[in-house]
């Protein structure tokens, strides 16, 4: 009988704890639009690091598209469904911001040990900082490079990117010489594709921006547009004339994908590297070519976010602060560049991502130090919105690239 | 004594009517659940200035409507082009859908086939059919091209070129829905009578004077369904909108549906957009009755 009773005893007391510990798991849900396996790989390890000091925690990422990802989360949050953290880019920030939709993390990244908060980058955390608030922390200051097919280059016999960066030479009207010499309509190649190929419609601007900044104009500064300004107009048509002029890049309505090998010249992020591991050329990764005006490195960037309508707000703000920290920004430095000093200033940071030479993360590097962030406007959506069919415009051989240009700065100078 | 007057207090019809409303009342539920109620909900948020990302909202009384109809130029321009795509799409449709039907109603070898190949993209996922059209209206390399080059016509960049997107998304749409209507007019010329047909041959009637005085007004209940059907339908297109032109290029297919999207869920407009829902709603509703008014002043 006592034998029994014991048994029983046990037997409840490990129920109790089972049913503890149940009550005490928290499941954190991350929003991200990477699909990539590498990266979803890399995330889930981070977690399990955290699963070490907060056993019961798990966190699960969840993969919306990136042409959905803002809708899909501002449905998700104004359904009373918000997750717990996120990815957010720059372009949104702002409008994220302002809504006061973002959890407070500054109190939390301060009370961890180890944090180093002096340690990110002042200007890469702009976006993110409002009066004392710190409402979130890119992960990714990923500045624009230029992939090229290298094995086209040499079967045409031409300087790579690479070299003519080395001796200085890299511009864009290089890279627009070398697209047209590398256009094979027989072979089905293109000369030069825009990020992603989207660069007439979803990524525009990612697609002009770069050039326009390298001939000295810009989107706007302080508050007034500069698309029309003399440099912005000769850079669009600059790339005006690879479509139209010599049929150097993909035009739009056509099909062109770098990395199955049939655009010989393309402008992405290092994160693209990941779609580059089974590939069948050889590669290589140069800066952005300079303009008139100068090398103008241009930065892409993507905070961590916690929301401040996440049921479990202290456990997010505390995964972010450990995904955040020194050891994590630099094991996500593998494809997103760091805002962090110490990590790029690294040997590590280098050596990150086993596909990448040092030399070329080096070209990372140097486009963080001296690059400038997209432009981004707390009305950016609306902004977007009006410029587009401006920018619309501009996609036919007879299109007045200055009128079209005075146009888009008339539509959007009440926005801004 | 009738069974009636022994049993329960409840009459027969009583009965009856209670069985009948607890039959229908799972898609009674439904329908009050998931329409009615939304639909009163747009009307209320119609009234407000709702921002979706601050749920920040207050109430602005019919500011949202008049700001629309009075002070938005692309409104009228998004209207403009639902109409478009409503006219073009329409007629379109439902010819397509009648020769379909008159071809295949008939019994001929292999009707069966013929019928499951027209009707097939009506069942294929909406993303697909955009996706492979996207392909097949390329510039340069689209299949659509290269076939018109093989006759000597130098084809349009079909989605990219203002003048062409509306149409070019116009044909697509009605390749992907024809097979429905070419279902139901089927369906309605086989329950057309035989004998009508060969009283009018012996009458000494031809094809084309047995089809407009004999089949065409038979039809005439089915015809005004499947012009109210494909009408709403074209006035709410979205999806390939959506998938093919993203509203571009220049505007030129930014119709209401995908308007009131952008409204809401890119610009966070929330009560503004409710309030162009409100005036869909109210177009389609408008547009409906006169159908039906039309249909029966005709009779």
């Amino acid at each position: 009988m006592t034998h029994h009773l014991i048994k029983r005893l046990i037997v409840a007391t490990a129920l109790c704890g089972a049913m503890a510990t149940a009550a005490s798991a928290e499941n954190l849900r991350f929003t991200v639009w990477t699909g990539s396996q590498a990266h979803l790989d890399m995330l889930n390890g981070i977690a399990e690091g955290f699963a070490e000091t907060h056993p019961d925690v798990t966190v699960q990422f969840d993969t919306i598209p990136f042409g959905d990802y803002v809708q899909k989360l501002t449905l998700q949050l104004a359904g009373g469904n918000p997750p717990d953290l996120g990815w957010l880019l720059e372009n949104s920030a702002p409008a994220f911001v302002e809504a006061g939709v973002l959890a407070d993390v500054g109190d939390t990244l301060n009370a961890t040990d180890g944090y180093d908060y002096a340690d990110l980058s002042e200007p890469a955390m702009g976006l993110w900082v409002k009066d004392d608030a710190v409402y979130g922390v890119p992960f990714s200051t990923s500045p624009f490079i230029v992939y090229y097919n290298k094995s086209l280059y040499d079967a045409a016999g031409l300087e790579t990117p690479t070299a003519r960066a080395e001796d200085g030479s890299w511009t864009w009207e290089q890279l627009k010489t070398d697209a047209a010499a590398l256009r094979d309509a027989d072979a089905g190649v293109w000369g030069y594709e825009t990020v992603d190929g989207q660069g007439y419609g979803a990524r525009v601007w990612h697609n002009l921006i770069p050039i326009i900044r390298a001939y000295g104009g810009d989107a706007w500064t302080d508050g007034t547009c500069q698309f029309d300004s003399a440099q912005s107009v000769e850079a669009v048509k600059l790339f005006h004339d690879m479509v139209y002029a010599d049929g150097s890049a993909v035009p739009p309505g056509e099909q062109g994908d770098f990395f199955s090998g049939n655009a010989a010249l393309t402008v992405a992020q290092i994160s693209r590297v990941s779609k580059l591991a089974d590939v069948d050329f050889e590669w290589g990764i140069a800066p952005l070519p300079s303009g008139p005006a100068g090398e103008a490195a241009t930065i892409g960037q993507a905070g961590v976010v916690a929301f401040a309508q996440g049921k479990n707000k202290e456990l997010a703000s505390e995964f972010l602060a450990y995904m955040t920290d020194k050891d994590n920004v630099a094991t996500m430095a593998a494809f997103f560049p760091p805002a962090r000093k110490s990590v790029l200033a690294s040997d590590g940071f280098l050596t990150s991502n086993p596909a990448v030479t040092p030399e070329q993360m080096k070209i990372v590097a140097e486009g963080i130090e001296s690059g400038t962030v997209l432009p981004s406007h707390e009305r950016f959506p609306q902004i977007e919105a009006e410029a587009r069919p401006d920018f619309d415009a501009l996609w036919s051989s007879d299109a007045d690239v200055q009128a079209v240009m005075t146009k888009l700065c008339e539509d959007i100078q009440p926005l801004l | 004594m009738s069974a009636a007057r022994t049993g329960p207090s409840l009459t027969l019809k009583t009965r009856e009517a209670i069985s009948g409303w607890l039959f229908v009342s799972p898609i009674l539920a439904g329908f009050l659940i998931f329409f009615v109620g939304p639909l009163i909900a747009v009307f209320y948020y119609s009234t407000t200035e709702w921002n979706l990302l601050s749920q920040q909202s207050s109430f602005v009384g019919m500011d949202n409507y008049v700001d629309a109809l009075t002070r938005n130029d692309t409104f009228w321009h998004v209207l403009g082009n639902s109409l478009i795509f409503a006219a073009g799409l329409v007629p379109l449709n439902m010819a397509l859908a009648l020769g379909l039907a008159l071809a295949l109603s008939k019994p001929m070898r292999g009707v069966v086939i013929f019928r499951t190949v027209f009707f097939a993209p009506v069942i294929t996922s909406a993303v697909a059919w955009a996706i492979i059209w996207t392909f097949l209206l390329q510039h340069e390399s689209g299949a659509v091209n290269q076939a018109l080059s093989l006759v000597g016509i130098d084809g349009p960049n079909w989605l990219h070129e203002p003048r062409w997107a509306m149409a070019s998304v116009i044909v697509t749409r009605v390749l992907k829905t024809v097979g429905l209507n070419m279902i139901l007019y089927i369906a309605a010329l086989q329950s057309i009578p035989r004998d009508y047909e060969e009283a009018a041959r012996l009458e000494g009637a031809n094809g084309w004077e047995i089809f407009r005085r004999i089949t065409w007004p038979l039809l005439a209940p089915t015809t005004l369904v499947i012009m109210v059907i494909t009408v709403v339908g074209s006035l709410k297109v979205f999806d390939h909108i959506y998938l093919m032109t993203g509203g571009g290029p220049q505007n030129a297919t930014l119709v209401l549906a995908f308007y009131i999207y952008e409204q809401g869920f890119k610009f966070f407009n929330t009560g503004y957009a409710s309030a162009l829902a409100v005036v869909l709603f109210v177009l389609i509703l408008a547009l409906t009755i006169l159908q039906m008014l039309l249909k029966a002043v005709r009779k």
